[in-house]
This record gives C-alpha cells, structure tokens and sequence, in this order.
C-alpha cells in the first residue's frame, strides 16, 4: 500500500491548470506551497500497480513540467 | 562522375549537418538541467552539533501534538529495560525476523514513531536511524531467569528536575550524548517519558540553553587561575 | 488491526506530506516563552523582577532579574523586549552567578614592593589622580591613556571621553570595541556616511534568506539564531552559511558553503559580477541614490609600528565598475577560493532575485580582516546594486559583540579619533563639544592619537607612561600579546586597572580598582539594533566597589576638573545622560528620554516624536529623510550611497611550509570573551572547561593525534599547548586549525598576529600561519 509524495513543478504560468487537473485524479492529494511556483503531491494507492497508474495519470497531465519524488512509505500488506 | 561526386558531397554536407547538430544537442545536454531542487546535504560530520537539529523538521509538529495520557511512559519504565542508565535498552517485545540485523524491519517503527496497538503503547524513537544493524547492540530477553545469580554493580541514573542552578533557569544535561546526540527523539513525542518530555519542542537549538555537565565523566571543579591557589 | 492500519497509514501520509511541506507552514507570531519559565518558579515567592539588558553580547537582549531579600537569584528573559520575546541564551540565563565568586575583587589593591595590598578606595583613587597628574606635568599630556571598552556603559564611556578629550585635551582613548567594530564602523561611514545598521530584529520576520558571513551566529548571537531557525520551520525561510570552519551554525542551516580564508573579498565581487552580468541590477535604485568610488589599494597591513594609513577616494562611473568586476568571474574566482561556480552562482542567483527578501549578517569573520572596512563594503555593494536594503525583511546587517559596543564606543565614541558627535578633525564637532562640556575650543585635540593596538605598542616603547584600562582584559584579548604582556609589565608604565575580577592584565597593575557589576549599578547600554537600554540598579556590590563611572568622576575631581563634573553620586546615571542627549538632538539620531527608556524595554533611535525609527533611509520609515525620494542616504552630503571598488588582496601571513596551517580564533556559546566573567559561573565552566585547538580529523590523522593529545601550535611570535578536539564543537577545513580565546591559561593570542586593516585599525585575529607539534 504505498504512500508517496512529490513535488509537482507546473509549466510557467499553468499552476491552476495543474491544480484542477490534479484533483480529478483519486487517490491523490494536492497540498498548496505558498510563495512557490510548485505543488505537493501525495498519493495513497491500494497496490502497485494501482500506484504506477496514478503515476502514470499525474505525468501525463500537459501543464506539468516536472515531477519530483520526495518520500515514499509502504504499509505491509498482512499483518 | 558529375553524378558520383554529387552524391558524395551530398553526403559530406549530411555527415557535416550531423555532426554539427549532434554538437549542438551536445553542448545543451552539458548545461544544467532545470530542476532546482534544494541541495538536502546535511552534514553528519560533527555529530554532537549536528544530531541536534536532526529531527528538527518535526518540531512544530511536536508542539501540535496533543499528549495522550493514557500511554505515556515514565523514567521508571523507561529505565526498566536498560542494565545502567546510557545503556543500549534492550528489546521488550517479541522479534519476528531472526534472521536480519535490524535494519528496516526495527526502523519500521522505530524511526519515526506512532502508536503500536499490539503492545498499546508508542514505539520510542531512535536518536540514531543512520546505525542500522540495530541487534547488535539491542538483544531480545528471552528468559527471565539468569544463568547464575551475581552481585552486579549499579549506579543512580540521573534524577530530573534537579539539574538548574538557579530558580527557572534551564536544567543542564545531566547524561552523555554520545549516540543520543538527537535531543528531541527522547525528550519530545508521544513516547517521551513522562518526567523528561520537553514543554517547549519547537525551540530546536537545544544546546543554546542546555549544557552539558561533563561531571560524569571527569568532576571539573569551580574555575581556577592558573598559577593561583585561591 | 484494520483500525491501526488505517491510522498507520494516515500517520505514514502526513509524514510523506510533512517531508515536501516545510515551506508551506504559515506565519505565528513571535516566541512567547517566559510566561512557561515562569510557571516552573515557585509561585507566591517574594521574588521582585527588575528588567535590564543583558550583560554579554551585542543582540542586547532584555532580562528580568528576580531579587530575593537583597540578593539575584534568578534570572529570566523579559517577554516585553521585541529582541528576545523572553528568550535567552545559557550565558544569559547563569549570567548573575559570577558575582557570587570567590574571588572577586571587592576592595582597591595597590602594589607595594612586589605585593597588592588592600587599601581603602579614596586613598588609591587618590594615588591613581596624583600619579596621572604627575605623569602629564613630567612628560605632557599625551604621556596618559585611557583604554576602555564597548562593556562601558554609556555613562562610563561619556566620562571619560569628557575627563580625556575635554578636561586634559588628549585623544589618547580607545577602547575595545577597536578590535570587534572598528571594520564595521569604517565600512558604514565609507559607505553611508553614517555609522550603525540601517534595520532592525524585525528583518529577521520578513527575510526569505538569511545569508551569514563568516559568522557562528548559533553559538555567537543564539537568540536570533534561534528567531531566524522558528522562521525557518515555521515559514520555510532558509538560512546559508558561508564560513570557513563547520560549525552548529553550518549543521542547522539549509546550506553551508566553505571558502579559503580571506577570499569572501573576491566571492563577494564575483557575486556583484554574476549580478551585473545577469541584469539583476536594480538600475533607479542605482541612478538615483548611488555614486561609485575607488581607493587606494596595496595598502599594507599595519605590521611596523607607527604605520600611518590614508584612503584617497576618486570617484568612477558604473562603466569602469563593471570593468573592474571582469577579473571576478565566477570560474576564475571558484579556482583560489574553493567556492564552487555552481555555489557563486546560487548566492548571486538569490542576492539577484528581485522576489527574494535577503539579509546578510556578519560580524568578526568579515570586521577581524585586514581588509575589514573593504569586505564591509562589499557586502553593501551587493546589497546597493540590487537595491535591497533599508526595507523590512532586506538589507545588510552588522552583528556586535559586545552588549554597548554602538552605545557606547560607537555611539559615545571612546575612540581616539571620536567624539560624542562627530569626529576631532572637524571644527564643527569640536566646537559643539567643547560647547556641551564647557571648555575651550581649543583644549580638544584635531589629530587622532593612537588606535588600541598602536596605543599598546606605545606603552610598550614607553611614549605612554600612564594607562588605565577600565572593563577590559587586553592581555587576554589584543592579538600578539607575546608582546603586549611584556610591554606592560615594564616599570616605564604605571598601570591602572578597573575590574570585577582578577585577570591577567589585572595581574600587571599597580593599582587595582574594585568595580561594580552589571547590576550592582545603573546604566545605559545601546545593542546592534540601535536600541538603547536603561536599568536601574539592582543590588548592592560587595565591599568598596565601585561603578566605573564614578570612578572616574572621582578621579577628575581629585585632578582639578570639579567643575567640569558636577554630577551627584546618586544620580549621575542620569544627569550624564541627559547632558550626553544634547550632542545627538534632531531627526538623524534623537536619542529616546530617559522616562521612556525607564518604563520601556528599550527604544531604537532616531527616536523622533515619540517614536522608534526602525528602518532608517527609507522615506516610509525614517522622518530624516528629506530629498523627497524613496530612500535618502543623508549620511552623504549629496544623499548618496557610495558602491566601492575592492580588490581582492591576499592575507598578510599564508600557510607555508615552516607553518602550514592556518590559525583561526573565536568563541564558543558557554563562554564570553575572555571568560573572566562566564568562567566563574559553574554550569558554564563545567560544560566547556578549557580551550581547545579543533582539527580537522584527515589532519589529525596524517599527524597521528587523538582527541585530547595536548598538541604546541606555534607561530612566528610565540605558542600555546592545547588539548586537541576532533569531531567535537567545530570541524575546521582540511589544513586549518581553529582555537578559542576564553582560556586565560592557554593564551591563544600569544600566537596570533597584530596585522590589521589600514582603513579601521581593526586587527586580523582569523587569519595567521601556525605549525603544530605534539607537546
């Protein structure tokens, strides 16, 4: 169950394009940074596959410059 | 010929276009790729300094946290698994991997923290995640009986809130840092203890009011001039 | 367990959140923090808080001191001081401590045949003006000196100049602050015309950057380093180092970049290249409130005595700036400075964004520099051509170290060439002074004497016979006091010394006078931030003490200058002040009144019409400014700031291969100066027992020495034994060695250097070459 988060670097000027595309993605949260020209990603996802569909959704998006990871988790499955 | 020495000029001009495209790409291949992320190069090469501004990102965090009381541990519990106080603590719950040193499978919870249903209580921080073969210093206890009875020495581990000098004025650091140089892993949290947990985690720069108090490893006296019996 | 997953997964969430946030949490206000103190005291005690400033450094920062039937006995940070909101540092906390020493100096000594005997106060004060007396009727007034100290309160510094420059009509006084501000002041008047930073504390609340110059601000100044690293983790503002040793700054900061000593001159210019190159230039800014200015270069560094040094200033046009600056490209400057390009490029990058707040701070790194004045400069150039400056949030910022060096040295000008307004050249300040003191015109001296250094080389060649230094410990502090220590126990110099302690300079005294602590007296001190502090007193001193100020009032007395003093014993703090007020009347540096100063914690001048002035130069903020602009540097006569063309010059004395490493000196949190005061404080001498000289551990290794290995670290003056450190408080660069100047039983300065900077006469204590052996 992986939980990841990134930094979301939007084409210059097409931050709220990348926002609104970004919401209609599940699984995947938009946190805002003030006073920056770039947004928090965090994804939550049930399984791998699932997590390099998101993944997959978020960079296809035409506004977005660049996608950076900056942490990633991953819950055991089992216990 | 006309034709022949056509063709091979022709394809002397591409290999040329080629070459100075392919130069080109090159060149702009060498400038800096866009990315401006922040250099995160933290630098662990004085550790006392160093450690103690590791978990600092947290700190506000700490703050905000509500304390829940139900959970909390004391000095008491917290000095039960240890053999002297500033000894490695020893592991208090069962061990499913045998196999590994530690490593992921400890930090799991041991990292960063959080409650642990299992044994209803939160897992206490380790100050050093960067040391990760962690059973060689942390052992199960698997017995409780001992393989021959002994008189083992002990000393008094340091009382708290005896160790200002003047009414108010902040607690030296009655302990030794070494690998617990990360002050707020111990002393902020849910799983703090108690007696020790500080009222004022987001002030990261502990060591701006805290200092330590090197009696335990050599007394140092009241200062004396040199060359002055006074 | 499905409920702890999901709280586990909710948890691993905001931690992945958490690790991309730290720049998106919002602003809180400031750090509120004694009302926690006061909860752990006692309640119902018969504690009375009284509020003062601090008595260590510069940051000034306000205190409350609780008084329990007569004695302190505990100290906390007042919440009402903008300058700490009720924080302190270890130093601040214990500071009251010292006064309970064993050893405290609580009646006047004087040396007969080889032995201090106690003697009642009036009789020694007695000798002290006899013996000035007939020093100056042998040998001439300039045959007396006077060398005090930015701990001075104003008071004391106002006395004194008054009995030197208007009573006797000597400028033989200097003080202390010559080896801490005298860069700073250089580089503000070269600059601006007018001494002081332009903003204040509350910058610290509105930067993006803070970029630190050579300067251990977490251990030097805690309490803004920690306002800086609250803004840091609250709002994301970064902080980046720049510094020629690792050190608890460098650890807490976003970014720490490393550079050759003595090359931050060529950085700097290679900074102001990259900006010029790029377009970041804030071109009104430029045209309407700057002029450009070259100096005189190779000028030496101050080595032989009797050196004289004076810059002749010629002005240039932006052009032949920009020319200048082509030596300073990034690639060339990256080769001998150790600064990468990519690291050159990123200071000017922020430097040069005009979205981004910037404020520089520094303080001995960039003034203890033999170009001292120039690197002052420097770091304005950047800040005028970028046009970021005087303006909350932006703007370069000259830390002090001592608690009234602006106060009192600067501010007072207990300085050989100053005076309470002004400068002794200049007629107009004479006369202004001579009027507010009641002399002759004539009597106040327009040639500059001897600067702390060359004063102490004069005692050393016997030209001063008498000297009295009050609140200081030069043979602790002044660089190469392999010679200076000497000097002045030769029999050609009768020597005066007020103190709390016994010191190594008391130890050469024939005459040792009992002062009175911080709070055993009243007193006036002024911070960096040109706030000026008031306290009453708050105890009574032990045995005979004394303030300083009445000491010297007592001497002048017993020399004839009654008159010129007619101040009462009980008030004299503040009949002083207001008489000391008159010389700064008007909009550019109006002082607050007393009654404000006594209610409040501090005001920062220009106090104009009941109000603080915290941005000086800029028309929004400042009611001096008259030219109907933006900003107006009044400090010049055409309301100019001036951009200086500085090279880069190597350092006087380089590693080489007798002496291979560099020396660098300094202090550590625990301890103050020369430690006379902080090293009598239990928690503080027990957490830092001695000196140490700090490797780097590659050195350490090549040299086969370990931690705690008592190491001789000699130079071509003299040598010091020292337990080595490695890997401990700092980590100095590869082929450096770093040591700190508390330890009156390991003399550190008998090794280093008394180079200093033509322009300030501000010695070079960073910069030495050394060698090091086992001892």
């Amino acid at each position: 169950m992986p939980v990841k988060s990134y930094l979301a670097h939007p084409e210059e000027g097409q931050k709220e394009d990348l926002i609104k595309a970004l919401s209609k993605i599940d699984h995947c949260d938009i946190i805002p940074a003030k006073n920056k020209d770039l947004l928090i990603v965090v994804t939550d996802t049930d399984n791998k596959t699932d997590d390099e569909k998101v993944k997959a959704s978020i960079e296809a998006i035409e506004s977005l410059k660049l996608l950076a990871m900056v942490s990633g988790f991953n819950t055991p499955k089992n216990k | 010929m006309k034709k022949r020495l056509g063709i091979i000029s022709l394809f002397v001009m591409l290999f040329l276009a080629f070459i100075a495209i392919w130069n080109y790409s090159y060149q702009l291949g060498l400038e800096e790729a866009y990315i401006p992320i922040e250099d995160q190069n933290h630098l662990y090469a004085i550790p006392s300094e160093s450690g103690v501004f590791r978990r600092s990102e947290h700190a506000l965090d700490y703050s905000n946290m509500p304390v829940d009381e139900n959970h909390q541990r004391s000095l008491t519990t917290y000095y039960e698994n240890r053999a002297y106080h500033g000894a490695p603590p020893s592991i208090p719950h069962p061990v499913n991997e045998h196999q590994n040193m530690g490593g992921q499978s400890c930090l799991k919870c041991h990292e960063n923290g959080g409650f642990a249903e299992k044994f209803n209580a939160y897992a206490p921080v380790t100050p050093h995640p960067e040391l990760v073969n962690c059973k060689q210093c942390h052992v199960e206890q698997n017995t409780q009986s001992l393989f021959k009875s002994g008189h083992y020495a002990s000393i008094v581990a340091p009382k708290a809130g005896v160790n200002h000098a003047l009414l108010g004025s902040p607690p030296m650091i009655p302990h030794q840092i070494q690998l617990r140089e990360n002050c707020l892993s111990c002393h902020a949290g849910p799983s703090a203890p108690i007696e020790i947990r500080v009222s004022h985690p987001e002030r990261v720069n502990c060591r701006q009011c805290h200092v330590p108090n090197t009696q335990e490893m050599t007394a140092v006296g009241t200062f004396k001039r040199a060359g002055n019996e006074e | 367990m499905q409920n702890s997953l999901t709280s586990r997964r909710k948890f691993l969430k905001k931690m992945a959140a958490a690790a991309a946030m730290t720049a998106a949490a919002s602003m809180f206000p400031g750090i509120i923090f004694a009302s926690e103190q006061d909860a752990n005291v006692p309640k119902g005690g018969n504690l009375d808080w009284k509020k003062g400033p601090c008595r260590f450094c510069g940051v000034g920062c306000g205190i409350l001191v609780g008084i329990d039937k007569g004695k302190a006995v505990a100290v906390k940070g007042d919440p009402n001081s903008s300058v700490n909101k009720g924080l302190l540092c270890v130093k601040g906390y214990h500071q009251i401590m010292c006064t309970q020493a064993k050893d405290r100096l609580t009646h006047a000594l004087v040396k007969k045949n080889g032995r201090y005997v106690q003697t009642p106060i009036d009789e020694a004060l007695d000798l002290v003006a006899n013996k000035m007396k007939e020093t100056m009727e042998k040998h001439g007034k300039d045959s007396v000196a006077m060398y005090t100290s930015g701990q001075s309160t104003i008071p004391e510094g106002y006395v004194a100049s008054k009995l030197m420059k208007g009573a006797i009509g000597t400028n033989n006084l200097d003080c202390n602050a010559r080896l801490c501000m005298a860069s700073a002041v250089a580089g503000f008047l070269t600059t601006f015309g007018a001494d002081e930073p332009m903003g204040c504390y509350e910058d610290i609340d509105h930067a993006d950057y803070f970029i630190t110059w050579g300067n251990n601000m977490a251990e030097m100044h805690p309490v803004l380093f920690s306002r800086m690293l609250e803004q840091k983790n609250r709002r994301g503002a970064k902080i980046i180092d720049f510094a020629t040793r690792t050190t608890r700054s460098s650890t807490a900061s976003n970014t720490s970049i490393l550079f050759e000593p003595q090359t931050d001159l060529a950085v700097a210019n290679a900074i102001c290249y990259e900006i010029i190159k790029n377009g970041w230039v804030n071109k009104s800014f430029i045209e309407n409130h700057v002029n450009f200015s070259k100096g005189i270069t190779n000028m030496g560094y101050g080595l032989e005595d009797n050196y004289k040094f004076k810059d002749k200033p010629t002005k240039i046009n932006f052009e032949a700036y920009k020319k200048f600056l082509e030596d300073y490209t990034p690639e060339q400057v990256a080769k001998y400075s150790k600064v990468s390009v990519k690291d050159i490029k990123y200071l000017a990058a922020i430097y040069g964004d005009p979205n981004k707040k910037v404020v520089s701070y520094w303080c001995m790194g960039m003034n203890q520099h033999t170009r001292g004045t120039w690197m002052n400069n420097l770091v304005y150039n950047i800040h005028l051509l970028t046009g970021k400056i005087s303006q909350p949030g932006n703007g370069p910022f000259s830390l002090t170290g001592q608690p009234s060096a602006c106060g009192t040295a600067r501010e007072v000008g207990t300085f050989t060439h100053k005076l309470p307004k002004g400068v002794v050249m200049n007629e107009k300040h004479r006369r202004l002074a001579a009027k507010i003191w009641n002399v002759p015109y004539e009597r106040i001296p327009s040639k500059p004497t001897y600067h702390a250094t060359e004063m102490f080389r004069a005692v050393d060649r016997g030209d001063i016979k008498f000297i009295w230094t009050q609140v200081t410990n030069p043979l602790v502090s002044l660089p190469k006091t392999s010679r200076y220590r000497p000097g002045m126990e030769k029999d050609s110099c009768f020597v005066v010394v007020s103190d709390v302690f016994p010191t190594p300079t008391s130890d050469v005294a024939d005459v040792i006078l009992p002062a009175s602590w911080h709070i055993e007296k009243s007193g006036l001190y002024g911070n960096s931030e040109r706030r000026t502090q008031h306290w009453d007193q708050m105890v009574e001193g032990p045995g005979e003490t004394t303030p300083d100020a009445w000491m010297t009032i007592e001497v002048a007395k017993r020399m004839g200058y009654g008159d010129l003093f007619p101040y009462s014993k009980e008030n004299h703090v503040e009949e002083i002040y207001k008489e000391y007020t008159q010389f700064h009347e008007g909009a550019k540096h109006g002082m607050a009144p007393l009654e404000v100063l006594k209610k409040e914690s501090g005001a920062i001048w220009p106090y104009v019409n009941g109000k603080s002035t915290q941005w000086r130069f800029n028309a929004k903020y400042d009611p001096a400014c008259k030219n109907g602009k933006d900003f107006h540097f009044y400090g010049k006569p055409d309301g100019k700031a001036v951009i200086w063309q500085r090279p880069y010059e190597p350092a006087p004395e380089i590693p080489d291969a007798e002496y291979p490493f560099w020396l660098n000196t300094g202090r550590v949190i625990e301890h103050w100066h020369t430690g006379s005061m902080t090293r009598r404080i239990p928690v503080l001498h027990k957490a830092v027992p001695e000196a140490y000289i700090e490797f780097h551990p590659d050195d350490a290794k090549k040299l086969g020495i370990r931690n705690g290995e008592h190491i001789k670290v000699s130079s071509r003056r003299g040598s010091c034994v020292l337990p080595a450190s490695i890997n401990e408080r700092g980590l100095p660069t590869r082929g450096q060695v770093f040591v700190p100047f508390f330890d009156e039983n390991m003399l550190i300065n008998d090794v280093t250097l008394d180079a200093f900077c033509p322009i300030s006469k501000e010695p070079d204590y960073k910069k030495c070459a050394v060698k090091v052996e086992k001892a």
